[in-house]
């Protein structure tokens, strides 16, 4: 090759010769070598311009030079495009529908009425109550003497409380823990207990077995506007921070002053409703101070101490949260109802 | 308790709406359940006079009356016998709506024109009554609008009375609140009984009590000459308003002084008291007696009895009897009115099983001091309703016993209540519902309890009082002093919330089912007598038969919930249960100990398009409970199970040392088949709290090995029920430096052959092939020292 054949456009023809037949990376690779390579073309036109005039040099270098950089960004083109049809064919192989469907994990979930017991017990272990937990079987002791429901008094008719032999009921609430507690430890108390209690009664509006959270605080100085306190961080918790509540006199035989607590209605908020029976008030829970006769009947001065008590049914609280209108949902037991939650 | 407004009215001035009245009754304690408007049904009906009766020219059995409607009179044809000249009609003119929409137009009757139409009770919608046209109180405007009578608007405030305030279960106790509400005094009704010109009680009848402890007061009252028959409207309207039924005169005053004043009356036929004498007496021995209501009730000593000279003549305080009672031909009466015990009045009344609105009041305890004047209040009504003469003074026993009073200190209201009320707050707080200070000490008061306070006996009582009337909205919400602290989940707690999280990760559904169960249960699962699941704890007074008892064991519960969801569609389920198992046990109270089951029937999912469903079979319930005990890091092992309901080539029981704390296995078909499941289900059972004894739930950190770990797989033929267990018992014996033995594969051709991957690692070194080659011929050697194992090369 010498410098009468030192022809630029002779140059760019032939790399337009070898780039026309290019199909694949490989040839691509080869071509690239031949023209760009170390011992390609254009070192071989760099050694032959070696041998040129001064003038002939700095023409022809200019020239090569030109070619050579858009020769090389025409190879990275074509090496972009190559390898994009290269990507395009492998994925072919691994095509899939996105529309069919996916595996989803088997996954269970608790009864709705074991997360409202989480979520009770959550907010008032905050607070510094302890879970105690007593016998579902109980003395009539401890549900009822004990609790200042004497003998004849109405809660404790046949057609109430499930016997199972004289002196020994399935308790019906969750108290019996208070007086178990309170007679095992001195004051302070602060305690929950929830659990299952029984009523002999099975309709539209009761099951024969159901759930209550209790709570109790005893130490010196507790006072009633304590109980309001502590009643309305857990409410605020569970209902959310605008919940309207209101306390109201009501009457429980152990304890005195007795308050029912009531929130705005969730449902209707306040307008009115069948499930508020358009009082626009919800009936929540029941609580009030300790009777002194309990605090005596467990050994407690009520001129040391003084505490309050109160309970509330886990149903109520799950129907209201999750908007359930048939308390015997809970123990159909069914998988449509139990996968809602 | 229905209370009608217009009625309350009379003992305190309602400047309030009802409504708000009704809020401000609940705020008090009384919760209002219902405020019922009452408005007439009828519209365009006036208040019209008889002025003349003539006959009908051409009907005898219909008459024209001239009507006065104050501004013209009008002739109107009427059908009824019982309007007289003089009387006050209902006259509805043409163009009246009456009661379910009837218009009134002017039409002939039978050639006489009528410009309107005289009414009956019922024609207006007042009551049932249409046996004439409804006589209007005379003092009641000729030409006003009938539906401005009083009693016809009004509201009835539905009270739910709290169960240890029976004083508030009438009109004047609800008054007293509603006072006190609205800063006003209740005020009783005044009358004044004539009895100028007759006879004396006390020379007609005689009374005596045995046991002034059974009846402490007892009053007879009486009146002679009476004719009976309806009530008029006005009493009628308010008794029908507070849920009754009027009877007739003297029936209805009884249960209209009853629902006025809260005392319950009863009435005696006079002449049918045998001897002129009653005896208030407590039964000492069984007997049989006939209540009005022509039932025989059989009665047992302590019950109290009125009784006149020849026997009983009522159940004190509960029912009348039969031989006594006021028939229409009763001419003179005997009125008792009184204070029963009680007590004994809610035992009788409970065991007979009569729940009266008399006896209701009574088993609350009545108003000791208002027995006579409910007796007078009650005779002056039925003399003015039924005529005849009230005779001269009364009969009356009244041991007066001393008046209650309770001591209270300033400190304590305020410490218990948690609000600073001002020493004359309290007072006058307490004066509004009749609670009077009889003398202020040094730092207290003693205050007189009325006698119609039953519900106050101690200082805690007044304290909820004084906060009733203060206001329960107007106490504070405090935060309790003394030290705050966060409790922290009890072991136990941690154990149950960490199953109940383990399985519903693992895909089942948790259950909650009642505590009961059915002796068939027991059957079905083929429990020996022997077994301590046949000693059941048994349920004196059960719901139902499947309800009997207590359940010894959780898995009947699971198979009937896992039954009534395949009746409903489902196929493949996975559910769990958590909760107390009961036993019989020979101490007062029964033992209780905490279960866990769980189940799963049919396969994973239905299909899926990729991979193949295959249904469960014991491995995967043994899964679960490997995985369990793996994650509260119990050490178990297993054991054939000898359990009956269980399919027993497909069953064991669940080991931590010698100790079984469980099942696990395929449920028999034929257990199956009596709860109406015609799948497999595999199941399991397990103590929880023996899981928790065992197990360990804190979480510690071991290093993490710095050196490669090498694995090696065998291959062996082995004998059919030669158990693997033992072969991996065996290799995992060779050295510490074996970390895990796995199966990976089991076939059968002619022998059964199976392949292990065992895992070496070393926390100090890396393994050489020596050590690993070492241990190799050793595995070999142990394994294949199991009877009917050989190597499969
Ligand atoms: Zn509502």
């Amino acid at each position: 090759m010498m410098g009468e054949t030192l022809n630029i456009d002779d140059l760019r023809n032939r790399i337009e010769n070898e780039i026309s037949v290019l199909k694949t990376l490989e040839d691509l690779k080869r071509v690239k070598a031949t023209i760009l390579g170390r011992k390609g073309v254009f070192a071989e036109f760099l050694d032959a311009l070696k041998l040129l005039d001064k003038d002939q040099k700095r023409v022809f270098g200019k020239e090569l030079n030109i070619l050579k950089v858009s020769t090389e960004a025409r190879f990275n083109e074509i090496e972009a495009a190559l390898m994009e049809e290269e990507r395009a064919k492998q994925e072919e192989l691994t095509w899939v529908d996105i529309t069919m469907p996916g595996k989803v994990p088997l996954l269970g979930k608790r009864h709705p009425i074991t997360q409202t017991f989480e979520e009770i017990i959550r907010v008032f272990s905050s607070l510094g109550f302890a879970v105690a937990e007593g016998p579902d079987i109980e003395l009539d002791y401890y549900n009822f003497e004990a609790l200042n429901i004497p003998k004849h008094h109405p809660a404790r008719d046949m057609q109430d409380t499930f016997y199972i032999k004289p002196g020994v009921v399935l308790r019906t609430h969750t108290s019996p823990v208070q007086i178990r507690v309170m007679e095992a430890q001195l004051p302070p108390v602060k305690i929950i207990s929830p659990g299952s209690v029984y009523r002999c009664d099975h309709d539209v509006s009761h099951t024969p077995m159901f759930h209550q959270v209790e709570g109790l605080m005893v130490d010196k100085h507790v006072r009633f506007s304590d109980l309001k306190g502590i009643l309305s961080v857990f409410i605020q918790e569970i209902f959310g921070a605008n919940t309207r509540l209101r306390f109201r006199p009501s009457y429980f035989p152990f304890t005195e002053p007795s308050a029912e607590v009531d929130i705005g209605c969730v449902i209707c908020e306040g307008a009115g409703c069948r499930v508020c029976k358009d009082t626009g008030w919800l009936e929540i829970l029941g609580s009030g101070m300790v009777h002194p006769q309990v605090l005596r009947n467990v050994g407690y001065d009520p001129e040391e101490v003084s505490g309050f008590a109160f309970g509330m049914g886990v149903e109520r609280i799950a129907m209201l949260k999750f908007g359930i209108d048939d308390i015997r949902q809970f123990y159909y037991n069914d998988i449509r109802f139990l996968s809602q939650f | 308790m229905r209370i009608p407004c217009e009625w309350l009215n009379e003992f305190v001035v309602l400047d309030i709406d009802p409504r708000d009245l009704a809020m401000k009754l609940t705020m008090r304690g009384f919760e209002v359940e219902a405020v019922e408007e009452y408005r007439p049904a009828f519209d365009g009906v006036c208040v019209g006079q008889i002025m003349t009766i003539d006959p009908h020219p051409n009907a005898g059995n219909l008459t024209v009356c001239q009507v006065s409607t104050g501004l013209e009179t009008l002739p109107i044809v009427c059908g009824a016998k019982n309007v007289r000249v003089g009387d006050k009609v209902p006259v509805a003119l043409v163009g009246a709506r009456l009661a379910e929409g009837f218009l009134i137009e002017k039409k002939s009757i039978r050639g006489v024109e009528s410009p309107g139409m005289l009414c009956s009770e019922r024609e207006l919608g007042l009551s049932d009554d249409h046996s004439g046209i409804f006589i209007i109180p005379e003092d009641v405007a000729v030409g006003s609008r009938l539906a401005e009578m009083k009693g016809l608007n009004d509201f009835v405030l539905d009270i739910s009375v709290p169960p240890n305030r029976g004083d508030c279960l009438s009109v004047l106790g609800i008054a007293r609140e509603v006072g006190s509400i609205l800063n006003q005094r209740a005020k009783l009704p005044i009358f004044k009984l004539d009895t100028s010109d007759s006879e004396s009680v006390e020379d007609q009848i005689s009374l005596s009590i045995a046991n002034t402890e059974a009846c402490p007061r007892y009053v007879l009252r009486m009146i002679k000459g009476i004719s009976i028959g309806p009530s008029p409207f006005w009493m009628r309207n308010r008794i029908q308003k507070c849920g009754m039924r009027p009877i007739n005169a003297i029936v209805d005053v009884t249960n209209y002084v009853m629902l006025e004043l809260g005392q319950p009356l009863h009435a005696f036929d006079y002449h049918a008291l045998a001897d002129k004498r009653i005896e208030v007496r407590v039964a000492d021995s069984d007997s049989v007696f006939k209540t009005l209501d022509g039932e025989d009730r059989k009665l047992v000593a302590g019950d109290i009895m009125i009784c006149d000279g020849s026997g009983p003549v009522a159940i004190a305080g509960i029912m009348g009897g039969e031989n006594s009672e006021i028939t229409d031909s009763t001419r003179d009466i005997a009125l008792e009115s009184a204070f029963f015990n009680p007590l004994t009045i809610r035992e009788t009344a409970r065991r007979l099983g009569i729940r009266s609105e008399a006896s209701l009041r009574f088993e609350k305890g009545v108003d000791g001091d208002n027995v006579d004047f409910a007796a007078e209040r009650a005779v002056f009504l039925m003399n003015g309703i039924a005529g005849g003469t009230v005779l001269k003074g009364k009969r009356e026993i009244y041991e007066r016993g001393i008046g209650k009073t309770i001591f209270v200190s300033f400190a304590k209201i305020i410490d218990i209540l948690g609000v600073p009320i001002e020493h004359s707050g309290i007072i006058s707080a307490l004066r509004s519902v009749d609670l009077h200070i009889l003398r202020e000490e040094e730092n207290g008061f003693v205050v007189s309890i009325p006698g119609f306070r039953h519900d106050l006996e101690e200082y805690m009582d007044i304290i909820e009082e004084v906060a009733r009337i203060y206001g329960y909205d107007h106490v504070p919400a405090t935060t309790p002093g003394g030290a705050q602290q966060v409790q922290k989940r009890n072991r136990k707690e941690v154990y149950l919330r960490g199953m109940k999280e383990y399985l519903a990760s693992c895909g089942f559904y948790e259950l909650v089912n009642f505590a009961f169960f059915n002796l068939k249960d027991i059957e079905n699962f083929r429990i020996a007598p022997s077994d301590p699941r046949s000693s059941c704890v048994p349920i004196m007074n059960p719901i139902g038969k499947d309800y009997e008892v207590m359940r010894t064991f959780i898995a009947a519960n699971v198979l009937k919930s896992i039954a009534y969801n395949l009746n409903r569609g489902a196929k493949n389920i996975r559910f769990f249960e958590m909760g107390k198992i009961f036993f019989l046990d020979g101490s007062s109270l029964p033992v209780e100990y905490p279960s866990v089951c769980f189940a799963m029937t049919g396969r994973e999912r239905e299909y899926f398009w990729r991979d193949p469903c295959p249904e469960y079979d014991f491995f995967d319930i043994k899964g679960v409970v490997e995985g369990l005990m793996d994650q509260f890091g119990v050490q178990t092992s297993v054991t054939r199970s000898s359990e009956e309901f269980l399919n027993r080539n497909r069953a064991a029981d669940v080991l931590v040392g010698d100790v079984k704390i469980g099942w696990m296995g395929e449920i028999r078909d034929e257990v199956l088949r009596s709860y109406g499941i015609e799948q497999a289900v595999y199941c399991a059972e397990l103590r929880t709290d023996l899981i928790a004894q065992h197990g360990s739930v804190d979480a510690k950190y071991r290093p993490i090995p710095r050196f490669p770990q090498v694995t090696r797989d065998f291959a062996f033929y082995m004998d059919e029920k030669t158990p693997v267990g033992a072969i991996i018992d065996r290799i995992k014996g060779v050295s510490p430096l074996i970390t895990a033995v796995g199966v990976f594969d089991m076939f059968k051709k002619e022998t059964k052959s199976i392949a292990l991957r065992v895992v070496f690692q070393s926390f100090e070194e890396t393994l050489t092939d020596e050590t690993v080659n070492a241990l190799q011929e050793i595995i070999i050697r142990e394994a294949t020292s199991v009877q009917g194992v050989m190597l499969r090369t």
